[in-house]
């Protein structure tokens, strides 16, 4: 009970690394199948036949989404330690800089996301916006000289809305437009890079500081105050732009935070899941006790919370006000099968979880805790799935008559789509949080709170 | 000369320090003892487990507690909203499907009556309200609420000895040892 009071002559000068035999095997192989399986998808994306690559387009939007906001999460984990000047968790914050690290190179797999070609079956504001564009006399930017790239906010563009029935689209074009949506997305990957690496290159350049004192500390936190608006911005407009924009007709001013409380929570889950199994490897033992996985298991139980209180909340208020341009995500997910699985999340992502999160003893546990961490997971898997794929039927119904007019509420056989892209972009996470987890030491040993943290109590 | 007759309550002896109280709780748990208490100006991190104390069975209570008020909050909603006199609102449907709309009182009253079987059942717990103790009989006690630690061992506990526990009080740090009497 009484543990061993850690003091600095436990923790090794030069830190720990990951050298391990089974983490590099697991890194060359993930590795290998990533390049592999991105060849064969991108085959997928661009040269196969519109009854497959259309749907396989959703497919990529979901799995990219999925590993996205776990990435993202590293961020913000790292974000708030600094931020709230926390003593705890500087044992495993080594772990939130890495999983944060994986930001840049899972936006690798957006670049499909980009193009034009699988654009038009994502993001049917887009089809009408280069229609509109391709129209002679508001294309070009001799034309409209005034307008930004000769093109939006112009007259003859409004106009052409107008005339066209897509009124909708002119009252959003200063919002929806390609330049715009261009010009965010540069801004998410090049803000939250910078920020992830400076911070992490911040906390790893300490490991190695004869002197180490706490300037780097107080940077960290100096550094992470104004760019935690810029994670705010990033994760609810990055949601807005991509999954929102699914359906340019709805709107919930709801969907930022929804995706972030999802964000927060899984990967809440990984880092548990991560320190969990390096704890069981052998390593970290003298800084990691069952006070941070119990720590990290009240994070995770309060993100449950938090997630339903705010799933609850955007369904509420949408089912409450009745609005026909709000209902239909609701009606869509709310159709055939697609009920069945909402319920199912209302229990399996907020009910379950919740009772057992719930007990102290299992969060001390860092066994069952990660069994608990990768549950959250998989229900995260459904809640994304949920979110993107019943748009994918209905549009391309609309969109490809010819093609997909006798689906319904699922194109069948696109699941396996599903799962290739989910295993594609899976095993490059794995393959890039495990490279980032052995290119620098597990934990920050010379930070000046790692005693504070060792030794932590609650 | 007081002709009242007295009862021994127990030990009370001080402690320099946070960690000289911390390392002499753990020798009082280790020897054996159940009925005893710390008492220190500030709550002291970790002291319950140098203590050897159990989990409180409150967060129990607090759960039943809690599923009380949530089925309070269901059927109260449901029974009136429903049952007796359905409310329609914007033509939705007046049957279990409303249960979205009953959510707000469920989670308050499920707030509530949790909030409730915290404090009553932690007073009921901790014996709260008393109107006295027999510690206040000590005239340095006042001083852990100020900057003394004591540590207080019971006469009822099983392993009580009027020397032995004395000396294991001495051994662990203690100063200023005091036998504490009861008026009965």
């Amino acid at each position: 009970m009484a543990s061993h009071f850690v003091t600095s002559a436990d923790i090794p000068a030069d830190g720990e690394r990951l050298q391990n035999a089974t983490a590099s095997k697991i890194k060359t192989v993930s590795g290998g199948l990533c390049a592999l399986l991105s060849l064969v998808s991108a085959v997928l994306l661009f040269f196969a036949p519109e009854s497959v690559k259309a749907p396989f387009a959703y497919s990529w939007l979901f799995a990219f989404f999925f590993f996205f906001t776990l990435a993202i999460g590293g961020i913000f984990w790292t974000l708030l330690h600094n931020v709230s000047n926390s003593g705890w968790g500087t044992a495993v914050r080594r772990v939130m800089e890495n999983l944060g690290s994986v930001f840049p190179w899972i936006c690798l797999f957006a670049i499909p996301l980009l193009c034009p070609a699988v654009q038009k079956y994502l993001y049917e504001w887009m089809n009408t916006h280069r229609e509109a564009a391709a129209i002679d006399g508001i294309s070009t930017f001799e034309a409209n000289p005034k307008s930004l790239f000769g093109f939006y906010g112009s007259e003859a563009m409004k106009a052409w809305f107008y005339e066209n029935h897509h009124a909708l689209l002119k009252y959003k074009a200063w919002y929806m437009n390609l330049f715009a949506w261009y010009t965010r997305m540069i801004f998410y990957f090049v803000s939250m890079t910078l920020v992830i690496r400076g911070l992490r290159k911040l906390s790893v350049a300490q490991d190695t500081d004869p002197n180490p004192g706490t300037k780097r500390l107080f940077q960290a936190r100096f550094h992470s105050t104004y760019t935690f608006i810029l994670f705010a911005i990033t994760i609810t407009f990055a949601a807005f732009d991509l999954l929102m924009g699914l359906d340019f007709k709805w709107f919930s001013t709801m969907w930022g935070v929804y995706l972030f409380a999802g964000s927060a929570l899984n990967s809440m889950a990984v880092i548990i899941i991560t320190v969990a199994l390096l704890h069981q490897a052998g390593y970290m033992k003298r800084v990691v006790s069952p006070e941070h996985f119990h720590i990290k298991g009240k994070l995770l139980l309060a993100f449950t919370i938090f997630w339903a209180y705010i799933a609850f909340s955007q369904f509420f208020l949408i089912w409450y006000a009745n609005i026909t341009e709000e209902t239909s995500y609701f009606l869509i997910r709310n159709t055939g099968g697609w009920n069945t699985a909402n319920i199912f999340l209302v229990f399996g992502h907020f009910v379950v979880p919740f009772v057992i999160l719930l007990q102290a003893w299992l969060k001390r546990n860092p066994k069952m805790l990660s069994l608990m961490a990768v549950y959250m997971l998989v229900m995260h898997v459904v809640d994304l799935y949920i979110i993107v794929i019943p748009e994918r039927s209905v549009s391309l119904m609309n969109m490809l008559p010819e093609t997909f007019g006798h689906v319904t509420t699922a194109i069948p056989g696109a699941f396996w789509g599903d799962l290739l892209a989910f295993v594609t972009i899976g095993s490059g996470f794995v393959f890039f949080f495990l490279r980032a987890l052995g290119s620098n030491n597990l934990y920050p040993n010379r930070d000046p709170r790692i005693l504070e943290s060792a030794n932590v109590s609650n | 000369m007081s002709t009242t007759r007295k009862r021994v309550y127990g030990y009370l002896a001080e402690f320099k320090s946070a960690s000289a109280l911390y390392k002499a709780a753990e020798q009082v748990r280790d020897a054996g003892f159940r009925k005893w208490d710390c008492h220190s100006p500030y709550p002291i991190h970790g002291l319950d487990g140098a203590m050897g104390i159990k989990r409180s069975i409150l967060p129990w209570f607090v759960f039943f507690g809690g599923m009380t008020g949530l089925a309070t909050g269901f059927f109260l909603a449901y029974i009136t909203q429903v049952q007796i006199y359905p409310t329609v609102v914007q033509s939705k449907p007046t049957n279990i499907f409303t249960v979205p709309a009953f959510f707000p009182p469920m989670f308050e009253l499920t707030i509530l009556f949790s909030g409730f079987t915290v404090l009553f059942g932690l007073l009921a717990l901790i014996k709260l309200p008393r109107l006295n103790h027999p510690l206040f009989a000590s005239r340095q006690f006042h001083r852990a609420t100020d900057d003394a630690f004591f540590i207080a061992i019971e006469a009822r506990d099983p392993k009580f000895s009027p020397d032995g526990t004395r000396s294991l009080l001495e051994e662990a740090g203690g100063s200023n040892i005091e036998l504490i009497e009861e008026e009965d």
